[in-house]
């Protein structure tokens, strides 16, 4: 029995529950366009603070939200310190000689494995890390003796804080927004506002009703195919594979075993399928009447105002700095 | 005694996240020598978890098993020195659909599969396999085939052979005839049938079919809501007090021959046990 | 009578040669309970599909109520011919129970309000009223087949083809779905069951033998239980009474009230 929740989608109670996905899916991108607009932390932290808010009002709990962008923290961390090391414009905020010697690189040796060997412990995997990273900086900019062979300066500029910052809070904006947009709309009801949305797009030849339709057998098969996998599994570690070892080699047999099969069903599945879908008069590209009618509320059209308010803010941030 | 259960029970958290018992408290024992087991119990009884925990797919949650002397519980999987997959080459497991199974380009590539796994040399497999096809009723020219290309009947045998060419000691079969025509499925009864007499190994049949039960198991466990509620004999298991409990059918060979003693004045000196036997003893009744 | 279906020189291969279906005549009454019934691989299957034009026959015609199959009638056969087919996952389109008996409805472009009241309406015919928001993977396989028939009961077909529709259900599905069978035969719906299984045959009005692509003989079911040749030659598994009675009459045995109640019993199936 796996225990997967499809999308994100967090059962709730708020105006954000209430609103009509297509309303949601516009002020999203309207939002998300504005906050590109913006050039200066502060209105970054302007927004950030708006968003609070929102969640707020929204009844989303916080720790949700920190979950959704756990998986980010990696990136985070990347551009954070790739800006910090290497963005060496504006003013010199700090300097310091770094000095690698077989004494140095040892201890940064002993550090990365002691980190190895104990995080499992942590319960604060990321505040563990960051410790180490400030002690391996101390270890290289403060031990200078022994055998130096090589000092690189590490220097810290007023651009680089500036650039990590900005980048740091665009991406956790943006990420925040999208997570709110999952956690409050069902992934039928994110489709269905999709296909309304991208109605447009026939103008160019591409049928939003058939992505939609793609989408919403694929939203149905995913418990089904999930089931099988975990059936083949099974079948197949009976036959004595083993899918928790083995080198290479042994990897892409145990993948093969699973993949092959699951293709095999799936092909048979689409050519089944789409022999009852005709049969049940279902003719590509035909106009289709609709069980699921989606219905705008003042509401939608308040929550548009407002992500329009928003956008002519950032605009005019822009335009008068 | 090669597979033990010691009371136990296995419990799923389902996707609400409720936990359910998919199995509770089970007390088994299974013998290495050549049984002939039928599992039987509705869909949703905890047949498939029953049988999942015989060759240690799932370890219990609560409980323990000995597996051919493999002590099973539920901390098992963590221990690093317990090493639970050679369990698979003793306790084989075949599962209800072939497709699951069948990934080879070949047939023959397909059944050496399982021997491979378990250290068997590519000579060794190919022997394996070519004496295995045709004990399940194929003949040599299915070794070179696509799998994919067999029917439905054909695929249920390539994955049998699959299985038995590991030879294991216990060979469980979860709804082995269901699909099969007629002859097919009487003829696949006939090799499980041998191999529990003549090679002196345990069968264990998960079944819907009374009839099969019938004519072939020596004993029968049924499964209801997830426990053992039944483990014995197969003629006593149809009697009336138990197919009114459980709402089980009768086998319709049975259910024949007593409404033919009942309304007729014939007597069945051994209560026959297949069709073949019923019409024997009908004609020697009648003459 | 009324013909609802005429096939006339029907035959289909796959392949160049095998031919699946052989010059199948065959004409279905407006009522009737038809049972084509084959062993595995007799081209059963294959007759539905090319009723509804989802194979083209290699010869011959077919005719749905008057109407010839072709490629500009294809879209108006099919809604008068619904089919239930094998596989109990493998037709069920919607995300939940209400949006699969919708799916033909929507192709069909009812209107939202009449779709509300049909899909309600159906759902109760088969039971499943209690189930509407249910995902396919909470049912079980009887279940998911009860919300085919309800699908195609809504787009409200003059005929219904089983296509071997309880071959993957467990015996209490299969008693439970072949309940709503009769049931629906019973009401006026042409009925067409496609199967191997001499149960499910007993009840129809009238059996097809199908062997190798050819009819071996269409008949009354109560003809075709008598005719022991037949049905040997049909590579079917008899039912057990008719076995034993047919064995007795090979036999020569005299005892007629055993072979009566032998013969009863066949027809109860």
């Amino acid at each position: 029995m796996k225990n997967i929740v499809i999308g994100r989608y967090i059962p709730g109670n708020s105006f954000l529950y209430s609103m009509d996905p297509r309303a949601k899916i516009i002020t999203l991108l309207i939002l998300m366009i504005g906050v590109f607009l913006l050039d200066s932390i502060v209105f970054m932290l302007v927004s950030i603070g708006l968003i609070a808010l929102l969640l707020l009002a929204g009844r989303i709990s916080i720790k949700r939200v920190y979950l959704g962008l756990r998986p980010l923290m990696f990136l985070l961390i990347f551009t954070f310190t790739f800006q910090i090391l290497f963005n060496d414009q504006g003013d010199e905020l700090y300097a310091a000689s770094t000095h690698f010697s077989l004494l140095t690189v040892g201890l940064l040796f002993v550090l990365i494995v002691l980190w190895l060997k104990t995080k499992q412990y942590i319960r604060f995997k990321l505040l563990y890390f960051l410790l180490f990273v400030v002690m391996g900086f101390a270890v290289l900019i403060n031990i200078d003796t022994g055998l130096v062979f090589a000092t690189p300066t590490f220097s810290v500029h007023q651009e680089g804080v500036n650039m990590a910052l900005f980048i740091m809070l665009r991406l956790i904006i943006i990420v925040t927004l999208s997570t709110i947009l999952t956690i409050t709309t069902k992934p039928t009801d994110l489709n269905l506002g999709l296909e309304r949305v991208l109605k447009p797009l026939s103008l160019v030849k591409i049928n939003a009703e058939e992505i939609a339709m793609i989408i919403s057998i694929a939203l149905r098969y995913i418990p089904t195919l999930l089931d099988e996998a975990n059936k083949i599994m099974l079948a197949q570690a009976s036959r004595g594979v083993d899918f928790n070892e083995g080198k290479m080699k042994d990897k892409v047999m145990q993948v093969v075993s699973l993949l092959v099969p699951m293709f095999i069903i799936s092909f048979k599945r689409s050519d089944e399928l789409a022999n009852a879908m005709e049969a049940r008069s279902f003719a590509p590209g035909q106009p289709r009447t609709k069980l699921h009618e989606l219905f705008w509320h003042r509401l939608d059209t308040l929550a548009l105002i407002m992500a329009l308010g928003y956008f002519t803010f950032a605009v005019l941030t822009r335009v008068l700095t | 005694m090669a597979i033990q259960f010691e009371r136990v029970s296995h419990q799923y958290v389902g996707m609400d996240q409720k936990g359910y018992l998919a199995i509770e408290d089970i007390r088994l024992n299974i013998r290495g020598d050549g049984e002939l087991i039928a599992l039987i119990g509705e869909t949703g009884s905890g047949k498939s978890t029953l049988v999942q925990h015989m060759n240690a797919l799932l370890q219990p949650t609560q409980g323990r098993m000995n597996i051919f002397g493999i002590k099973v519980d539920n901390l098992t999987k963590k221990r690093k020195d317990v090493k639970l997959t050679p369990i698979r080459k003793q306790v084989g497991l075949v599962f209800q659909f072939p497709e699951y199974q069948l990934f080879e380009e070949t047939v023959e590539k397909d059944i050496m599969f399982g021997p491979k796994n378990f250290g068997a040399s590519e000579e060794e497999a190919k022997e394996k396999a070519r004496e295995i096809i045709n004990v399940v009723g194929l003949d040599e020219s299915y070794l070179s085939r696509s799998p994919f290309n067999l029917s439905g009947g054909e695929k249920k045998r390539a994955s049998i052979a699959g299985i038995l060419a590991m030879e294991p000691d216990v060979l469980i079969l979860d709804e082995p005839t269901s699909g099969l025509d007629p002859l097919g499925r009487n003829a696949l009864l006939e090799v499980f049938n041998r191999i529990h007499e003549e090679l002196n190994k345990t069968v264990i049949i998960i079944t819907h079919d009374m009839n099969t039960v019938y004519e072939y198991a020596k004993r029968v466990l049924v499964m209801r809501e997830g426990t053992l509620v039944y483990d014995g004999d197969p003629l006593k298991l149809f009697s009336k007090k138990n197919i009114d409990r459980w709402n089980l059918d009768k086998p319709e060979v049975l259910a024949l021959a007593q409404d033919i003693e009942n309304k007729f004045d014939i007597h069945f000196d051994k209560p026959p046990r297949n069709k073949t036997m019923l019409k024997n003893a009908l004609k020697e009744a009648l003459k | 009578m009324n013909p609802m279906i005429e096939m006339k020189n029907l035959s289909f291969a796959y392949t160049k040669d095998n031919l699946v279906v052989d010059d199948v005549n065959l004409t279905i009454n407006k009522g009737e309970w038809v049972t084509i019934l084959g062993h595995n691989g007799s081209g059963k299957s294959t007759l539905s599909k090319l009723m509804i034009g989802l194979l083209r026959a290699k010869t011959g015609t077919i005719k749905i109520d008057g109407l010839t199959l072709s490629e500009e009638t294809v879209y108006d056969i099919r809604k008068k011919v619904g089919i239930v087919f094998q596989n109990p996952d493998n037709q069920f389109v919607g995300v939940t129970v209400r949006d699969d008996i919708a799916f033909g409805l929507e192709n069909l472009q009812i209107p939202r309000e009449t779709m509300l009241e049909k899909i309600d309406k159906y759902a109760r015919k088969v039971n499943m009223q209690e189930f509407m928001n249910k995902e396919p993977q909470q049912l079980s396989g009887g279940q998911k087949q009860r919300v085919a028939i309800a699908g195609i009961l809504a787009m409200e077909t003059d005929v219904i083809i089983f296509d071997e529709a309880t071959a993957m259900l467990d015996p209490k599905g299969r008693k439970n779905i072949y309940e709503y069978m009769k049931e629906l035969n019973r009401e006026g719906v042409t009925i067409i069951t496609i199967t191997h299984d001499m149960k499910e045959a007993v009840d129809a009005d009238r059996i097809i033998v199908l062997k190798d692509g050819r009819i071996l003989k269409n008949d009354t079911a109560q003809n075709i239980l008598k005719d022991q040749e037949t049905l040997e030659q049909s590579n079917l598994e008899l039912l057990l009474p008719l076995d034993v009675l047919y064995s007795l009459e090979k036999e020569n045995v005299n005892h007629d009230a055993l072979k009566e109640y032998l013969w009863q019993s066949s027809l109860k199936g």
